[in-house]
Formats: C-alpha cells, sequence, structure tokens
C-alpha cells in the first residue's frame, strides 16, 4: 500500500504539469479579454512539434520543447488575427481553430511516419542530497527539470500579471477595453502578446506530454486535457495559483488511472479512463453551486474591441 | 455589440493599431484626430459600414469561401495530392456511382446540421453532437440486441429510442447549464469523451461480437436495417428530409419559431412578454438531441449496419460548420449538408488511395469557417488605405 502511494504521488507532477501550464498559457490571455478554445488544438500543435523536432534534431528534449512553444506561438498567430485584427466571434474562431489543429496535426504526423516513434524523454533530476530523504525526496526532489520550471514559471507571470505595468495594463485591457483604449493602451497589441505568450505556455505544455510523459507522437493524443484546463480557469476564476492546485488534483485523478489497474484492482477499464472529464464536469457544478453572483471572470472576456463602434 | 446606434459621426480609425501604437511613443490619446499626419507609405483605416447590400455580401461571402478552399487545394497540394488529382477525385465522387455514397452519407450530416442549428437558434452551444450520437446508436442498439418489439416496428422502435438517447444526453448538459450554470461548450465537448469511453466499453465488453472478437456489435438483422428506396439510396435519407421538413416549419411558420427568434433576439425581453423560456428551451435542446441521436441511427443502421467504434467521428464540427453556412436555417441545411457529404466521401477516397487521413475533412471544415466567419468583418467594416 505503501508502494502503492508513494508511485502514484510521485507521479503526480508530470500529469500535472501539462494541465497546469495549459492553464496558466489560458489565464494569460483571458486576462486581455480574449476568450480563448484553442487549448486543444495549440497543445496537439505543441504535441506534434515537440515529438517531431526530438525525432529529427537528434532528440534533445529541450529543443524539442523550444520548438514545440514556438510552434504554437506561430499557429496561435492564426487566432489572433482572427479574434484581434477581424474580430471573429470568438467561441466559432477557437472552435474552427481547435478543429484545424486537430485536422493539421493528424495530417502532418501521419504524412511526416511520425506516428508511435519512440522518443528519448527527459531524465528525471536528482536534487542531491535531498533525494535521499525517503518517501518525500522521491515525491519533490526527483522530478524532470520542466517540473521545476513550471513552477518557476508560475512565480513569473503573477509577477508579471499582478505587479508590474505591463500586466497592469493587460488586465486593464481584459476587464475595458474602450476605457483602456481611451488611456491611451494599445488594446489590439496587448491583446495579440497575451494570446502568443499564452499560446507558447500551451505549446510547451502539450510538447510535455508528447516529448516527456508519455513519449510518442499518437494522433489526437491530447485527449482532452485542452479542454479540462479550458475548465480550470473557470474553476481557478482566471487566477494563476488556484489553476496550480487544480491541475495537481486532476493530476492525481489522472495519474491515478494506471496505478489502479497495476494494482491489480479490476475496474472497467474504460470507465475508469471517464474519470478525469467527470471529475472536471463535477468540479464545475462545485463552482457553480458554491458561488452565486461574482465569478470573477475578466469584464470584456469574449467580446471584440473595435473602437469606432458604439455601444 | 451591435452597430445599432445612430451613425452621429464616421470617425476613421487605426486598423492595425499595433503599429501605431509602436510608432507613436509616448502613447497620446488619439481618439478625435480622424486623419494623422501621413508618414510615407500612408496607414489603414477601419470605418463602421451602416449597411451593405445583399449582393456585396453574398460577393465577400463567395468570396472568401473561394479563398478558403483555395487554401485547402494549397494544403492538400503540399501533402502530395496534386491539384488536377483532386480535381479528378471530384469528378469521380460526382458520378452516378459515388453519387449514391453521397446521398447516403448527407443524411447523417444533414441531421446533425438540424441538431446544431436548432441549438445555436436558440443560443446554446450543442458541441456534444457525437455524444449525442453515441448514445443514439447506443440506444438504437439495444433494441436490436434486447430484441425489443415485432420485426415489423423493429426499425421504427430504433429509431425513436435513438432519437430519446440522444435528446437524454444533451438534457443532461441542459440540467447543469440551467440549475449550476455550467458552461455548455465544456460540458457537451467533455461528455463527447465520456460518451465513447461508454461505447468502447460496450463494444470491448458485454456487446462485443462473439463471432470475429472484432469491437463491434454483432450485425443487425435484415429487418433492422434501413431499405432501400431504390438506386442503392436507403430511407435514412426520408428520415433527414423528414426531419429538415418539420424542422422548417417549427422554425418558419410555428408559434415555436417565433418565440425562438424573440429568445435570440433579447431572451429578457421574450421573458417579461409571457415567452415560457425555460419550456422552450428544453424542448429545441431535446429536439436538438434527438437531431444528433436520430443521425447515429441512421449511419450505424445503413452504412455499418452494426454499432462499430467510429460512427460518429468527426460530425461535431461538421454539424458547426453545417449550421454555420446554413445561418442556422433548417431549410438550407440539406444543401450544405449535401455539399459536406461530397467532402467526405472525397476524404474517404483520399484516405483510402492516398493514405491522406480523414482529419484532413475537419481541417477544410475549420478553414472553411474561418474564412467565411472572416467575411462578416469586411461586410460590416470598410477598410481604406489613408495617405
Amino acid at each position: 500500500m505503501g508502494d502503492f502511494l508513494i508511485n502514484w504521488i510521485a507521479n503526480v507532477p508530470v500529469t500535472a504539469v501539462p494541465y497546469a501550464l495549459a492553464a496558466l498559457g489560458l489565464i494569460i490571455s483571458e486576462r486581455s479579454g480574449v476568450l480563448n478554445l484553442t487549448a486543444e488544438g495549440l497543445m496537439l500543435i505543441g504535441a506534434l512539434a515537440g515529438a517531431g523536432s526530438c525525432l529529427m534534431l537528434g532528440g534533445h528534449p529541450a529543443v524539442a520543447l523550444l520548438v514545440a512553444m514556438i510552434a504554437a506561438s506561430l499557429v496561435s498567430l492564426l487566432f489572433a488575427v482572427l479574434v484581434v485584427v477581424l474580430r471573429i466571434n470568438q467561441v466559432i474562431a477557437g472552435l474552427s481553430m481547435v478543429f484545424f489543429c486537430q485536422g493539421l496535426t493528424g495530417l502532418i504526423g501521419t504524412l511526416a511516419h511520425w506516428q508511435n516513434k519512440q522518443l528519448t524523454g527527459l531524465a528525471d533530476l536528482r536534487i542531491w542530497p535531498l533525494s535521499e530523504i525517503p518517501v518525500i525526496g522521491r515525491i519533490l526532489f526527483m522530478q524532470d527539470p520542466v517540473v521545476y520550471l513550471t513552477i518557476l514559471i508560475f512565480f513569473v507571470v503573477n509577477l508579471v500579471l499582478f505587479r508590474t505595468m505591463p500586466g497592469l495594463r493587460l488586465r486593464a485591457v481584459g476587464e475595458n477595453p474602450a476605457a483602456s483604449d481611451a488611456a491611451g493602451i494599445s488594446v489590439a497589441l496587448h491583446r495579440v502578446v497575451a494570446i502568443v505568450a499564452g499560446s507558447s505556455l500551451i505549446g510547451l505544455a502539450g510538447g510535455y506530454i508528447s516529448v516527456v510523459n508519455v513519449k510518442l507522437w499518437v494522433t489526437g493524443m491530447v485527449g482532452g486535457r485542452g479542454w479540462i484546463a479550458v475548465a480550470l480557469v473557470v474553476f481557478a476564476r482566471w487566477a494563476p495559483w488556484p489553476a496550480m492546485w487544480g491541475a495537481l488534483l486532476f493530476g492525481c485523478i489522472e495519474a491515478l488511472i494506471p496505478h489502479i489497474a497495476a494494482a491489480g484492482i479490476r475496474v472497467p477499464q474504460y470507465l475508469m479512463l471517464m474519470t478525469p472529464y467527470l471529475a472536471t464536469i463535477a468540479v464545475m457544478i462545485w463552482v457553480g453551486a458554491k458561488d452565486r453572483g461574482s465569478s470573477r471572470e475578466p469584464g470584456a472576456l469574449g467580446q471584440p474591441h473595435v473602437r469606432e463602434e458604439r455601444r | 455589440m451591435n452597430s445599432t446606434g445612430p451613425p452621429t459621426a464616421r470617425p476613421s480609425a487605426v486598423l492595425w493599431s499595433i503599429m501605431d501604437d509602436v510608432s507613436s511613443q509616448p502613447a497620446s490619446p488619439e481618439l478625435t484626430s480622424p486623419v494623422k499626419a501621413s508618414r510615407g507609405l500612408g496607414r489603414l483605416t477601419l470605418d463602421v459600414r451602416q449597411d451593405l447590400s445583399p449582393w456585396k455580401q453574398a460577393v465577400f461571402v463567395g468570396g472568401s469561401l473561394l479563398v478558403g478552399l483555395a487554401i485547402s487545394v494549397a494544403i492538400l497540394a503540399a501533402a502530395g495530392i496534386a491539384p488536377l488529382t483532386l480535381a479528378s477525385e471530384l469528378a469521380g465522387v460526382m458520378t452516378a456511382e459515388s453519387l449514391r455514397g453521397v446521398l447516403v452519407q448527407a443524411a447523417p450530416l444533414i441531421l446533425v446540421g438540424l441538431g446544431a442549428s436548432l441549438a445555436f437558434r436558440i443560443g446554446f452551444w450543442n458541441l456534444g453532437l457525437e455524444g449525442q450520437m453515441i448514445f443514439g446508436g447506443i440506444f438504437a442498439s439495444a433494441i436490436s440486441i434486447d430484441d425489443i418489439g415485432p420485426a415489423s416496428v423493429r426499425l421504427v422502435l430504433m429509431g425513436s429510442a435513438a432519437a430519446i438517447g440522444g435528446a437524454l444526453w444533451v438534457l443532461l448538459t441542459l440540467f447543469l447549464k440551467i440549475r449550476f450554470r455550467v458552461n455548455e461548450i465544456i460540458a457537451t465537448l467533455l461528455l463527447n469523451y465520456v460518451a465513447i469511453n461508454f461505447l468502447f466499453h460496450l463494444l470491448y465488453g458485454a456487446w462485443q461480437d462473439a463471432k470475429t472478437a472484432f469491437p463491434q456489435s454483432t450485425p443487425f438483422r435484415p429487418f433492422e436495417r434501413l431499405t432501400d428506396i431504390g438506386h442503392g439510396v436507403n430511407s435514412g435519407l426520408l428520415v433527414a428530409i423528414a426531419g429538415v421538413l418539420v424542422a422548417g416549419w417549427l422554425m418558419h411558420l410555428s408559434r415555436i419559431g417565433f418565440y425562438t427568434r424573440f429568445v435570440s433576439a433579447n431572451p429578457r425581453m421574450a421573458k417579461i412578454a409571457g415567452v415560457p423560456l425555460q419550456a422552450l428551451t428544453v424542448w429545441i435542446i431535446a429536439a436538438s438531441g434527438a437531431c444528433a441521436g436520430l443521425a447515429g441511427f441512421v449511419n450505424i443502421a445503413s452504412q455499418e449496419g452494426r454499432l462499430t467504434q467510429s460512427f460518429a467521428n468527426g460530425y461535431v464540427f461538421s454539424g458547426v460548420l453545417i449550421a454555420f453556412l446554413s445561418r442556422n436555417d433548417p431549410i438550407v441545411v440539406p444543401v450544405v449538408g449535401f455539399l459536406i457529404a461530397v467532402l467526405f466521401i472525397t476524404g474517404q477516397t483520399l484516405q483510402v488511395f492516398y493514405q491522406i487521413p480523414f482529419t484532413m475533412v475537419q481541417m477544410i471544415e475549420a478553414i472553411i469557417v474561418m474564412a467565411v466567419a472572416s467575411s462578416e468583418f469586411l461586410i460590416r467594416h470598410r477598410i481604406r488605405w489613408i495617405r
């Protein structure tokens, strides 16, 4: 039982990182007022780009993750043009992006023969001597570098969003674009930067799934984690640290699934695989039941800004 | 966001305010200066149009549709399908032989398109069409597997069960939305994954075909499959057309359609004016799910003849696309549905003969939606180059 628990909990950070990074990326872009449903698609782009560059560029995981970030940022420029410049309905644009990315990654992955090719992965970092502490050492100080990097990213993003002028401007644009515009803040610039910066984190989340976690590219491998991240943002009320705790919760659930089977507990496999989705819905119900009234969502979330349109 | 206000003035503004902002440091409020001093190249400005003639609108929509298709053709060319090959494959789809396949494929597509457009009309993002199709298929198969009812009415029973299955699955989300304010976009999408895992649970478990040991149900009996109405087209198309007529009547002629337009224009006003908002929403959404459930039934009872793993693949976004292009009008849905069926059959051909994965169809659909949605911007705004 002890081993079971340690193995399970030691695996939680690895499964939680994609949720955490994707949710953080979404928070950055939604704080600027852009309703972002693209996570599922951009994570696929990141996952494919990571796996592809792992296979083509000599298998350096760091390079692969960097390529994943860049690829997702580049694709997100399309979304930025659609919603910031062309002011398309953000739900339609986000959905189109997801299905576009699903189609594109399926196409490229198959044509380039990147399917089911084993990747090298990323070695765990042993923070000696802390890693030698029984139980806690295995759980906290023997993880791969990205796990620690994620925590650092959270600190940095939190700092930038809430303690610097650019962060303040970004949030102002999300709360009231017309007032921000009148104050001389460029709504379009801040939204585009927020989308691209957030998408780089979403791409990192996707690249992490293929390069570090699964060590394979399989078509559609993100499997709804992007949508869970979208739900996580609502749960976290658009704040970074609650998103981290939410990600850990979903990491716990996802990490449990293989361990249940490995421990010889007989639960129908496919019913087990439903749990992350059902848990997400349960969390959303809990959020809805808990607070009636303020959801703390950015004031202008989902609203395009056209300066010369009167309301 | 509607520009319904009176046109007091027509101030120009900078479209590329990024460029603008970078070059105008320190940032200064420039709200009232319509034309800034020209700097060399000039700049793009943006006006709001008050209205545009239907002809010009059609030109913009058609033009952007063409751009979208051109991009799709270019991507396919990059994937190794030369435009000429593509043209000959498309011509192949249009022959009498393949046209049957298109008509058979059109039936479930029209039904999911109806499902999507009904829900969108009342402002409910039903993105769970795949899950509803799956539950429609499961309910219909349950009738077959448990041998319920006499053979003569078996098909009707299966169809009704499918409609109920789809409706129940979407009403679950509606309940969550009304009772707990759960966002239906995420909930319906997540429930798709739940539905597909439940389908796998059945197909790899209790319902697995014992003879082949493949993850499929045992084949339906002959009287449980849609009957041929001539030329290889089965009665699924009749179901779809009946759906179109009923939905068209509901939306254009009946009181329900009037209420729906009222609610989508202004829900609060509609409620104050005495429209039974809750009941209306429940029934419209149930009809939406029932359409998707029927699509699942039509799909398994015609093409496959059994419940399979992937019979609902790729239908969510097809439904969204069909509803979007037909502007949620049930009468236009069959036209768009037919065109998407052509796309589906072409995609299947490319998959079989050129190893292009079927997800390509989704990519093209997404490009089309993006292109057509972009035309909305050109319809509502005028871009000008000012020196």
